[in-house]
This record gives C-alpha cells, sequence and structure tokens, in this order.
C-alpha cells in the first residue's frame, strides 16, 4: 500500500476512533448503565455525572501512564539493575561507573555550556529581533525570515550547517562559507581587526555584563540588610549564587582578552571547525540559537505589543532616552514572559541530541547528555549505564519543569 | 443469515492456517536500503519460489540499534544480517539466537576459502557458556586493495609491487622522481578517523599472526603491547612522512576519505596510490572506467614474514534470531552456489565459495576482487568492527586522528585501552 494512503487511513482511524469512543462510551453510560429513566432517574443522572469527566479523562491518562509513567518507572528500575548478571539488582552501581567516567563527565561540562549560552544567546536575540523589527516597515519579512528556521527539523539544520563548517584539503576549492572567509584573511589589518580585536572586544563586553548581572543580583540584599525580614533566605541564596557564578565566568572573559590578542592562528590554513576542541560546542550551538531565535522572538513580540502606550509616553514626557524606555520600561514589563521563554528554551536544550548527534557524533570533546545516553545504551549496549544517564537527564530537567509551571500558573491568576 | 457469515469467516480461517502449515512466513532483517534492497530481495525471490514460503525482507539504516530493540522486546525476525558480527556475539550471548549445527560449520571449512577463518568468525559463545556456530557469511567486502592508475604507472615505469618490501621501496622510488606516492584520507564527518583502523588492522595482520589479531581485538592483548604499536608506527610510516602523503602528513587527518583517491586522477597526478575498500570506486571521478582508468592491486604481505596472504574484509553474518523450519530451510540455500550467483550478477556482492562460477559476475572488477579473496590464507574480519562500539566506533577513531596530528603511538594507544578498561 502507497505509505500516502496508509497515513490517510491512520488519520481516519484515529480521529474516527477518538470520536467513536467518546461517543459510544457516552452512549453506553446514558442508555444501559445509568438510564436516566424509571423509578431511579434522578440518582442515576448524578451517578452518571459522577463517572463522565473519568470516562472523558480515561484516554489522556491512560495513555500517559503508558507512555510516560510506566517508561520512567522501567527506566529507573534499569538504571539500578545489570543486564550482564541477568538482571540483578546492584543499587547505585550503574551511577557509580557513570561518574567514573570522564566522557560523562565532559557531556555533563557541555551541557552546562549550552545551558548558560544557548538560552541567554537565543532570548537576547530575539528581544532584539523583536523590538528593531516593530519599528520598520519591511519588520515582517524580517520577521518570517528570523522565524523560518523553526520549520526546520534539528537534523535539517544540522546538515545545512555542516556544509558551512565544511573543509576541503588545501589548494582545493572551499564549498564551506566559513572557510571560504577564514581563507580571505591572510594577515592584515582586517584579520586583526576581526579575529582579535573583536572577540577581544565581545569578551570584555561580556565581562562588564557579568558585573552588571553580580550588581542586579546583590543590590536588593544590600538594601535589604537594613530592613531584616525573614522568609526570603532562600532567594538570597539564590542570589549569592548567580552573582558567584556571573564573578566566576566574569572572570575567566577577562583573564582571556590578553590570550586572544596575542594568539597566533593559522592564517590561510582551511580549519576543520568541527574538530577543534571547545571552540567546537559553540559551532553546534550556533545551530540551536539559529532555530530557536525565531521562537523567543514571537513570543517576546507579543509580549512587547501588550505593554500599555501610556507608560511609555509617560517615560517619552519624562524624558527618558530609547534606551532607557527599552531596559527600564518595557524589559521590566515584560520579565514574566523573558523568564518564560528562558525556561522552554533551556528545557529544549537539556535535551538537545539530534545535532550533536548529527554534527559531530560527540566527537572531539562535543558529547552532551543525551548523546552520551544514546551512546550508552545502543552502542554500548549498557542498558544500565544508559538509564542511569537518562535519569539524570530527568532530574535536572525536573526543576526547571516545576518552576516553568509554577510560574506559567501565576502568570494566568 | 449471521450463521452463514460466521461459517464463511471460519472456513476461511481454517484455510489461511492449512496454508500456512505448509508455506511459513519468513522475515529478513538486514541493513540494506536503496538499491542494495533490490539485490538482496533478489536473492531472497528465487528461495521464496523454490520453497513455496512467504519471504519478507525488512531494511533499516540504524540497524544495530533497531535489532536489539526487537530482539530485547521478543519481536524479533526471523533471519537477521548482522554488518557487525560482535553485535551479533553479543546477542549469542544473551541466547537471541539458534545455533546452526555442526553440519554448516563443516560446509563452510570445506566450500569457503580460508574456511577456518569463516567458521571462527561465525562462531559465538553461547549463553550456557558453550561455542557454536551462529553466523553464516554471506556478502563479503574486501579491503585489502590498493588502487592506481595504470596509464601514470606506466608513464613512470612502475611495476606493480608483489610485496611490502617492494610497496616500501616504490613509495621511496616515486619520492626520489620527484612525486608523491600516496593519497591518504581519513575525514569522514562524525565517523572520522575509520579509515586509519583499516590501516592499522591491515599492518596487525602483516606483523603479526592471525591469533595475535583475534587477542587484539578481544583486549585479551592490550592496545599498549608492542605488537600493537609497531602496527600502528607501521601506519605512521606511511602517513606521518611528509614527502609520502599527498598535502603533506598535516593534510591526513583533515582530507576527507571521499575526496582523497580524486589525487590519483589528477594532472600531473598528486599520488600514485590509495590504499581503501572495494567500495571507493563510487567517489572516483565521473567516466572512470575501470581496469582502464583506474585498477587495484593486493596490498601485500611482507616477504620476510610468513604470514602467508592475509586479506581485510567485512561484510553481513547471517543469525537465525527466531527459529523455524523455513529460517533454516533459507540458510541451507545460501549454501547453494545459485543463491551466490543471483548477487554476483548484480553488484557490491564479493563470495569466498570455492564453487561459484565467476563468469556470474556481471563486472570483470568484481570478479578480480574476488580472486583475491579466493586467494587468501587468512581472512580477518575489520577488527574496529568487532571491539566494543565504544572503542571500535569511538576512541579508536580519535585516536587515530590524534595520531596522525602527531602523538606519539604509545600515548594513543595508552588513552585507547583506558577507555577500552572503562567500559567493563
Amino acid at each position: 500500500m502507497h505509505p500516502a494512503l496508509q497515513g490517510l487511513i491512520t488519520i481516519i482511524i484515529g480521529v474516527g476512533g477518538c470520536v467513536g469512543y467518546f461517543y459510544f462510551s457516552n452512549f453506553v453510560l446514558d442508555r444501559f448503565l445509568f438510564p436516566a429513566k424509571g423509578p431511579q432517574a434522578g440518582r442515576n443522572i448524578n451517578r452518571a455525572n459522577m463517572v463522565r469527566p473519568w470516562l472523558f479523562l480515561f484516554p489522556a491518562i491512560f495513555a500517559l501512564g503508558l507512555y510516560l509513567a510506566y517508561p520512567v518507572i522501567e527506566t529507573l528500575r534499569l538504571s539500578l539493575t545489570d543486564r550482564n548478571l541477568g538482571g540483578a539488582f546492584v543499587g547505585l552501581e550503574n551511577y557509580r561507573q557513570m561518574v567514573g567516567e570522564p566522557k560523562f563527565w565532559e557531556a555533563m561540562r557541555n551541557n552546562m555550556l549550552w545551558l548558560i549560552v544557548v538560552p541567554a544567546a537565543s532570548t537576547a536575540f530575539g528581544l532584539m529581533a523583536a523590538q528593531l523589527t516593530d519599528r520598520i516597515k519591511w519588520g515582517s519579512i524580517a520577521k518570517s525570515l528570523i522565524f523560518m528556521p523553526m520549520a526546520i527539523s534539528f537534523v535539517g539544520a544540522s546538515v545545512i550547517f555542516k556544509l558551512v563548517y565544511d573543509t576541503r584539503p588545501a589548494g582545493q576549492e572551499q564549498i564551506g562559507v566559513l572557510n571560504a572567509v577564514w581563507l580571505a584573511f591572510d594577515g592584515g589589518v582586517w584579520s586583526f581587526v576581526v579575529l582579535r580585536l573583536l572577540p577581544a572586544v565581545l569578551l570584555a563586553a561580556f565581562a562588564v555584563l557579568m558585573l552588571y548581572v553580580i550588581y542586579l543580583a546583590l543590590v536588593p540584599l544590600l538594601r535589604r540588610n537594613t530592613a531584616h525580614s525573614g522568609g526570603s533566605r532562600l532567594t538570597a541564596l539564590v542570589r549569592v549564587i548567580v552573582a558567584a557564578g556571573a564573578a566566576w565566568l566574569g572572570f575567566l572573559a577577562s583573564r582571556s582578552i590578553l590570550p586572544v590578542l596575542t594568539v597566533a592562528l593559522p592564517y590561510g590554513e582551511p580549519q576543520t571547525w568541527l574538530t577543534i576542541p571547545f571552540w567546537n560546542n559553540f559551532f553546534l550551538m550556533v545551530v540551536l540559537v539559529w532555530i530557536q531565535t525565531g521562537f523567543a522572538m514571537v513570543i517576546l513580540s507579543a509580549a512587547l505589543r501588550g505593554i500599555p502606550e501610556e507608560t511609555i509616553e509617560a517615560a517619552v514626557i519624562d524624558g527618558a532616552n530609547p534606551f532607557d524606555i527599552f531596559f527600564r520600561i518595557k524589559v521590566p514589563q515584560i520579565m514574566g514572559t523573558i523568564v518564560v521563554v528562558w525556561t522552554t528554551i533551556t528545557l529544549v536544550v537539556l535535551k538537545v541530541f539530534d545535532i550533536v548527534f548529527a554534527m559531530t557524533n560527540g566527537q572531539w570533546e562535543t558529547q552532551v547528555l543525551a548523546n552520551y545516553m544514546y551512546d550508552k545504551l545502543f552502542r554500548a549496549n549498557d542498558w544500565g549505564v544508559g538509564s542511569a544517564s537518562a535519569i539524570v537527564i530527568m532530574l535536572l530537567v525536573l526543576p526547571i519543569l516545576v518552576w516553568n509551571v509554577y510560574n506559567a500558573r501565576k502568570e494566568m491568576r | 443469515m449471521k450463521k452463514t457469515v460466521m461459517a464463511g469467516f471460519a472456513a476461511a480461517l481454517l484455510t489461511s492456517a492449512a496454508g500456512s502449515a505448509s508455506a511459513e512466513q519468513l522475515t529478513v532483517f538486514g541493513p540494506w536500503l536503496g538499491p542494495d534492497q533490490s539485490y538482496v530481495e533478489a536473492v531472497l525471490e528465487a528461495f521464496a519460489e523454490k520453497s513455496g514460503h512467504d519471504v519478507r525482507y525488512v531494511g533499516s539504516d540504524s540497524f544495530e540499534q533497531q535489532i536489539v530493540v526487537d530482539l530485547e522486546a521478543g519481536s524479533a525476525p526471523n533471519v537477521a544480517a548482522f554488518p557487525q558480527p560482535g553485535l551479533a556475539s553479543d546477542m549469542a550471548k544473551r541466547g537471541f539466537l539458534a545455533p546452526l549445527g555442526e553440519d554448516v560449520a563443516d560446509w563452510l571449512r570445506e566450500n569457503y576459502a580460508a574456511g577456518e577463518s569463516w567458521v571462527n568468525l561465525g562462531t559465538y559463545v553461547g549463553p550456557d557458556g558453550d561455542s557454536a556456530l551462529y553466523g553464516f557469511p554471506f556478502k563479503i567486502d574486501v579491503k585489502s586493495l590498493v588502487w592506481f592508475v595504470p596509464e601514470n604507472f606506466e608513464d613512470a615505469g612502475y611495476e606493480v609491487p608483489e610485496t611490502m618490501e617492494e610497496l616500501k621501496a616504490l613509495t621511496e622510488q616515486i619520492v626520489a622522481d620527484g612525486g608523491t606516492p600516496w593519497c591518504i584520507g581519513l575525514g569522514s564527518g562524525a565517523a572520522t578517523g575509520w579509515p586509519a583502523t583499516d590501516w592499522v588492522e591491515e599492518m596487525m595482520l602483516r606483523t603479526a599472526s592471525p591469533e595475535d589479531y583475534d587477542r587484539w581485538v578481544t583486549n585479551e592483548m592490550k592496545f599498549t603491547d608492542p605488537v600493537v604499536i609497531n602496527a600502528i608506527e607501521e601506519f605512521g610510516w606511511f602517513a606521518r612522512n611528509d614527502d609520502f602523503v599527498a598535502g603533506g602528513a598535516g593534510a591526513v587527518a583533515s582530507t576527507d576519505f571521499r575526496d582523497s583517491p580524486k589525487g590519483l586522477f589528477t594532472s600531473p597526478p598528486q599520488c600514485y596510490m590509495h590504499r581503501q575498500a572495494s567500495f571507493i570506486p563510487a567517489f572516483f571521478p565521473e567516466g572512470t572506467m575501470m581496469g582502464d582508468d583506474a585498477d587495484f592491486f593486493y596490498f601485500p604481505a611482507y616477504e620476510g614474514k610468513d604470514l602467508g596472504k592475509p586479506v581485510l574484509g567485512a561484510g553481513t553474518t547471517w543469525v537465525i534470531t527466531n527459529e523455524s523450519d523455513a529460517a533454516h530451510e533459507l540458510i541451507a540455500f545460501l549454501q547453494t552456489t545459485e543463491a551466490h550467483e543471483i548477487w554476483m550478477g548484480l553488484k557490491g556482492f564479493l563470495t569466498p565459495y570455492k564453487a561459484v562460477n565467476p563468469e556470474a559476475f556481471s563486472d570483470p572488477t568484481l570478479r578480480k576482487m574476488n580472486d583475491i579473496l579466493l586467494q587468501a590464507t587468512t581472512f580477518r574480519f575489520d577488527g574496529s568492527d568487532l571491539m566494543p562500539g565504544g572503542v571500535g566506533a569511538g576512541s579508536f577513531w580519535t585516536g587515530m586522528v590524534d595520531y596522525a596530528g602527531g602523538k606519539s603511538a604509545e600515548e594513543v594507544a595508552d588513552a585507547i585501552q583506558k577507555s577500552w578498561e572503562s567500559l567493563k
């Protein structure tokens, strides 16, 4: 049978089945189980109405149980057993083995890098795009261009970017854009400006940004010191941790400004971008940022439009400049949406698999947790460690998920 | 009315059940898709006609993952064609495979060239700890080939070398004449490094005994053993000398394996020789006439070492994953010349079966490759495919890239050995 025909039949059976289920289950309930007639009609109607919600919920609960709850429990069980010993219970042995592997820590490190860079970059670019495209005539065209990558699958995007990073031996024509550009820099002023000065400035800007983050995180604490209020110990702790993390990142950034300025770069030689340790992680992240920026832009653009004009007008009358309006009026008002976008992208990042799988397969120190799990499950056939790493991913996702739901419900209230 | 319908339904059920008693349904699962799928289907079609069974082939591009899931889930096909014997051996240990029987082993011994090698390849340890023949090797690829352009050899007056000593002398001769002897490329996207593992395996077979090779792929002999280090350095003799490789040693790791043979065909030639498996002509420039524009010779063995004519290769091993009479009949059918000759008449098929008619090959190049296979004294399967995935498709690849990039053989071997130990 032709696949298209099969698909069509599946759709008909699926939709028909759903409609049929609700129709017939109601029919059976009302006609046979608790008919609304006879001597006990009143009691029957009440009972039927008590059963009905469960009838409607049953498919969803059943599917969730079958496809979510059962796998989670089974994964947990597998992560505590060793198949080579006939499925014997081994406690945390699999976790111990996993923690002892350098590849696991490499995956953890890379995941943390992804978590810091991708949501931040996507949200920042999305916010920028949303703000800028609202003001120009061809904004909607620009928006659709930025949104378009959302329609491409992760693997498709990876293939596109693999071509961008493609390398041909020296002497042959480079088909990879990045190498073609790289080869154009053969020393001289512009290669200094673009390859040394620009990264150094970026690093310096990042360090300054981190200082600002520290300031933002600590200011409420310093102010609160005067008026001691209980119950905010946890937020205080989170703020201190954020500040410490920002300080560390800022220190790292400022420390590497000088090396970036003086590094000896192999000009004129085609580079195999995806094999350069550490930096290749960023080449992979670009793909996800490219995809997710559209998502962030669409949501944030809607939020920006929802800001009441009056506050902005009032700011203009008070003499605020555009930067003040953006950072002090608009951004605080859409902070809730920014957080939602940020956390949603964070969840995507924690599960990132396709991009790494399709581009480097975790080689050259680009391993991430999801790909590590796939590696263990299907290449090494070690279901114990594979399940253990799946549980680790789940534990990492869980708090963000809970927080996200909590925030979303707060928004709705 | 209702009764007649029910009766008719029951009758239909009965007849279909009766029909399947003589003609079983047989499912075959393999890694072939696209044109290759039609080739394997041609072979299975012949079997279906002969036996009357209903034979269905399913192919997957992620065979290795899918088969494990299928076997664990209890929805195994009847017969599966494993491209990785290492994985098949794992499955045998867990009791998912049915042994083929001693007479099939005897048949392989008698009818396949280097028969004992093939029996060893298909013999795994079962769930009870006893080893038995589980795998039937069918459809083989040969790797020990050196590709060259006959015209370039004629112009320069070079002879095809018969021994490794001659090959090394020829390499030095070409440099002395101002040329570059080799094109080597290890690039292959996420799998970068695998062509170098083939080189090291070839060198293992040419500097150590087949038994050492077997101990090496099971890690009984460690990667840090001097025998293995020596094999890595033998590869380094060719690949780490700037004069020997097109683009210099630095280009080896970054050149894509699909691009590197193109150097043979430039004018003047960027290189004279290229070692690669039987599939590589697909990446030769369009319109290359095999035999005229490009040819190959056997990657020779050392004359000074008494190791015969080893051949490195790969291929599929057919195993029974869900036992039935029809499955055993299919394995028996694979022992007929007919099964081999059908695929020989198509494409991409080599066989060590001595009784087949070489005229059945559709293509004289394949016939010549098959000769190499038939004359082999030992055959060994691609070692990286026999090693655990984390090594054979992981640290061994990256290690070879590091080695080509200038790290020492000891350092690289140490890293690979460590990763192997961490798997246990």
